[in-house]
């Protein structure tokens, strides 16, 4: 091999991440690579996108509010505050195991990874579980159908749990994969997948403060 | 099924031929019926399918996918020094959805259901009041089927031109074809959510029974034109960037000189898309907004101003100062600038807000944005395909049909679209099927349906001489041009993993550094930096370009076109409004997923 040098590192030293498998060869190549996995540029893409779209809602919701004299609307039923600020609140934590989980897989803690990840599924489970029952509560006590604030309301409501529900389906693959041991592909899902759910919880609050705006 | 970027890319390129076939055809058959007043070829339903259709087709199905997902799938990473996109298997998914998309909106046409309220499918008129078959759910629906692709193309390249350069390929010395992508990358996945989010809006008020856009409940017709909009201004540029950017690299080629003010270039081509998002209300001064925000939306589009200017001062500089070959591509070229221009300066008259109030919905509009939309983005298109042709082919392009090509398009062009500013200006609204006679605008329409059919015969002009290439031409060798960048480094076509070596970079144009090329030889001789087997990728840092790691590079997979197939049946289920068959089908997209990450790149070895 040369000794083509590369931004000061012989070619011959660059790590061959993907290579590694099994912890002690991804324990052995994390350190070296010295910049963030493109797994993690793609789910940055996808954050944008996504929060775009939200963005996008959110926008259309303030615009909807201004063009309205009352807010909700006449016959709407003004938005719970204590239980889902709570209940956001539960979930911003999940931000802490799932970054734990992350830390614990760089350093080769695999069943503390495991473990982390099982305890973030089960909070953000019953966090979806608990808002899917209130939605749907509400839907028929004030269906979407009825004027436009409950049309945006729900859509933008349904828009955060659809997130919320991918974001599960995400931590179910990864400890199927991960069940199989650790590779440097699935310790780039894992970062990927807790940036994603850092990204959400934060969209999440965001969501829930300009929904409960309406009570102001 | 494939995931190398150069078939993707000429898959791309088929298929928007396709469908950039279809959008002339339904240009042609207007442009027949208005040869004459009172004129009855189509009835006015079939016409207002006819012009929805087209302007889809331009816009969503042939000019974005033909700049970006043929030009730039195939370009991009051999330009940069990559060996492939940095998600090859997101890429065919890109193609899939696209492919899929393409089919789900012309199945409406053949149903007789095909959208019929403009490209801009205002509200009301869109609603279920006015309009309650299928055919704007096929709109709606199709628009954030497509946008699904686009934005998986967009923020794969955003990924490739950080993340894959050859090492060397600082961001300063990346080519402005490649910044060009980037921008046009950039606006795509900041603007396209906003559509989508209109047309969701627009399908949940006809198929649930939402009212984001009924008055009556709250709603707001203007919601649907500053969401479209915000996406729409953003969208010309999101058009024109990317043949900016084919612009800057047949000019140098074909003048043998790097072009003039490179880093401002490159800054004007992500300002002009940037400056874009501010501007989007300009679509909407005869809508009665505040004045304020006339003014200020009237204002900021000045300002787009300096960025194109830029651009245009660049281009003829370089050409002034080197020493042009008037070849075929920068014929095209020359045609795209003076099209550009002149669509530039009729842009400059819509500021005017009582211009812009009496010129709304006239044919005036319609010339000014062909002079941008075909003038400056299709001329490049063209050019690039004579520019890459030996690069993608093997072969030479015949030089003395492509340059008649070219004049019998120019001419027609303007033959086409130059009378209609006139016949704007006179009155004639746009989107009718036909005409009174005896209002003057007779004779401007026949000379305009003219103007289409040159146009259209040299463009048959242009795709036979580039067939007859095909099979006849001589061998091209790597570098007919002697141009630039790093592609005509490589044999034509290039080989599966575009560079048996990964080249090194010195400066924005690499071809012309002759010690680099050399050093590439003697490695490639010495076996030194020949990755295994071609299937690893070094990857940058994001600003340097120096290597941090080596990747592994996804083989060949069926599993991009099982999740495009599972995606089109969720499509094609809620068009028909069945609810509880496409949740099932968005099952059968988890199992494309799962099967899709079933077995990790490194497992192949």
């Amino acid at each position: 091999m040369s000794d083509y040098v590369a931004g000061g590192v012989p070619e011959r030293l660059v790590p061959r991440t993907t290579a590694a498998r099994g912890v002690p060869q991804v324990v052995a190549v994390v350190p070296r690579r010295r910049q963030p996995s493109i797994a993690l540029w793609g789910m940055t893409m996808f954050l944008v996108s996504e929060g775009m779209l939200l963005a996008s809602m959110i926008a259309s919701y303030y615009y909807l509010r201004f063009v309205n004299h009352a807010w909700p609307q006449p016959g709407d039923p003004r938005p719970k505050v204590v239980v889902p600020l709570i209940l956001v609140g539960v979930l911003a934590t999940t931000s802490l195991p799932m970054q734990l989980a992350a830390f614990a897989a760089r350093a080769g803690r695999l069943t503390a990874t495991r473990l982390l990840l099982l305890w973030a599924l089960v909070v953000q489970s019953g966090y979806l579980a608990y808002e899917v029952h209130d939605y749907v509560g509400q839907l028929h006590a004030d269906p979407v159908q009825h004027d436009t604030y409950t049309s945006i309301y729900f859509t933008l409501l349904g828009a955060d749990h659809g997130h919320v529900a991918l974001g599960l389906l995400f931590d179910v693959w990864l400890l199927g994969k991960l069940a199989r041991g650790l590779t440097m592909y699935r310790l780039n899902a894992l970062q990927a997948i807790v940036y994603y759910w850092h990204a959400i919880n934060l969209l999440t609050l965001v969501i829930t403060g300009v929904l409960l705006s309406a009570t102001f | 099924m494939t995931t190398d970027h150069k078939r993707i890319g000429l898959l791309y390129f088929w298929t928007t031929l396709v469908l950039f076939a279809a959008g002339g055809a339904e240009a042609l058959i207007m442009r027949t019926q208005l040869i004459q007043p009172n004129n009855h070829v189509v009835g006015p339903a079939t016409y207002d399918e006819l012009f929805t259709m087209h302007g889809i087709t331009m816009i969503f199905f042939f000019i974005i996918p033909m700049t970006t997902g043929a030009f730039g799938n195939y370009l991009l990473p051999l330009m940069l020094g990559a060996r492939d996109m940095a998600f090859p298997r997101m890429n065919a998914l890109s193609y899939w959805i696209f492919l899929g998309s393409g089919l789900f909106v012309y199945t409406s046409l053949f149903l007789g259901m095909a959208p019929n309220a403009g490209w801009f499918d205002y509200v009301p008129l869109a609603s279920a009041t006015y309009d309650p078959s299928p055919a704007i759910d096929f709109y709606c629906l199709g628009i954030i089927f497509n946008g699904i692709s686009s934005s998986l193309t967009a923020a794969n390249f955003i990924v490739t031109c950080f993340k894959l350069r050859a090492p060397g390929m600082s961001f300063n010395r990346m080519p402005l074809f490649c910044f060009a992508m980037l921008a046009a990358s950039f606006g795509l996945l900041f603007a396209l959510p906003s559509l989508s989010v209109d047309a969701i809006f627009l399908f949940l008020d006809r198929a649930v029974g939402t009212h984001f856009f009924d008055v009556a409940k709250g709603g707001s017709v203007l919601l649907w034109q500053h969401l479209f909009w915000f996406f729409g201004h953003p969208e010309v540029y999101i058009l024109i960037v990317p043949a900016f950017g084919i612009a800057t690299e047949i000019i140098p080629a074909f003048t043998q000189r790097r072009i003039v003010a490179f880093p401002l270039v490159a800054i004007a081509e992500i300002l002009v898309v940037f400056i874009g998002f501010g501007v989007w209300a300009h679509h909407m001064f005869a809508v009665g907004m505040p004045t304020v925000t006339v003014a200020f939306f009237a204002a900021a589009t000045t300002i787009v101003v300096i960025p194109s200017t830029i651009q245009v001062f660049a281009w003829t500089m370089t050409m002034f100062v080197g020493r042009p070959r008037f070849r075929t591509p920068l014929l095209f070229i020359c045609g795209f600038v003076f099209m550009f221009v002149a669509g530039g300066l009729t842009g400059i008259m819509f500021l005017a807000v009582p211009v812009d109030q009496q010129l709304t919905d006239t044919y005036f509009v319609i010339a000014h944005f062909h002079y941008i939309i075909f003038g400056a983005a299709v001329f490049p298109i063209f050019g690039g395909m004579y520019y890459w042709f030996p690069k993608v082919t093997g072969k030479l392009y015949y030089e003395l049909p492509g340059q008649i090509s070219f004049w019998i398009i120019f001419v027609g062009t303007n033959v086409l679209f130059f009378p209609m500013h006139i016949v704007g200006l006179i009155g004639m609204p746009r989107r009718n099927y036909t005409y009174p006679g005896g209002l003057g605008w007779g004779p401007y329409n026949l000379v305009e349906s003219i103007g289409a059919y040159i146009t259209a015969f040299g463009i048959v002009v242009l795709l036979v001489n580039l067939v007859v290439s095909y099979f006849r031409g001589l061998p091209a060798g790597p570098d007919p041009w002697h141009g630039a960048t790093l592609e005509w480094t490589t044999s034509s076509p290039p080989p599966e993993y575009n560079y048996p070596v990964i080249p090194k970079v010195s400066s924005a144009y690499p071809n012309w550094d002759y010690e680099d090329r050399a050093e590439d030889r003697r490695k490639l001789a010495g076996a030194v930096m020949v990755l295994d087997q071609g299937h690893e990728q070094p990857v940058s840092s994001s600003i340097d370009g120096w290597w941090t790691e080596v990747i592994e590079m996804p083989h060949d997979s069926p599993w991009p076109l099982a999740l495009a197939v599972s995606i089109a049946l969720v499509f094609v289920f809620l068009v028909v409004h069945k609810w509880v068959v496409a949740g099932f089908a968005a099952s059968g997209l988890a199992i494309a997923l799962l099967g899709w990450h079933a077995r990790e790149p490194q497992e192949h070895e």
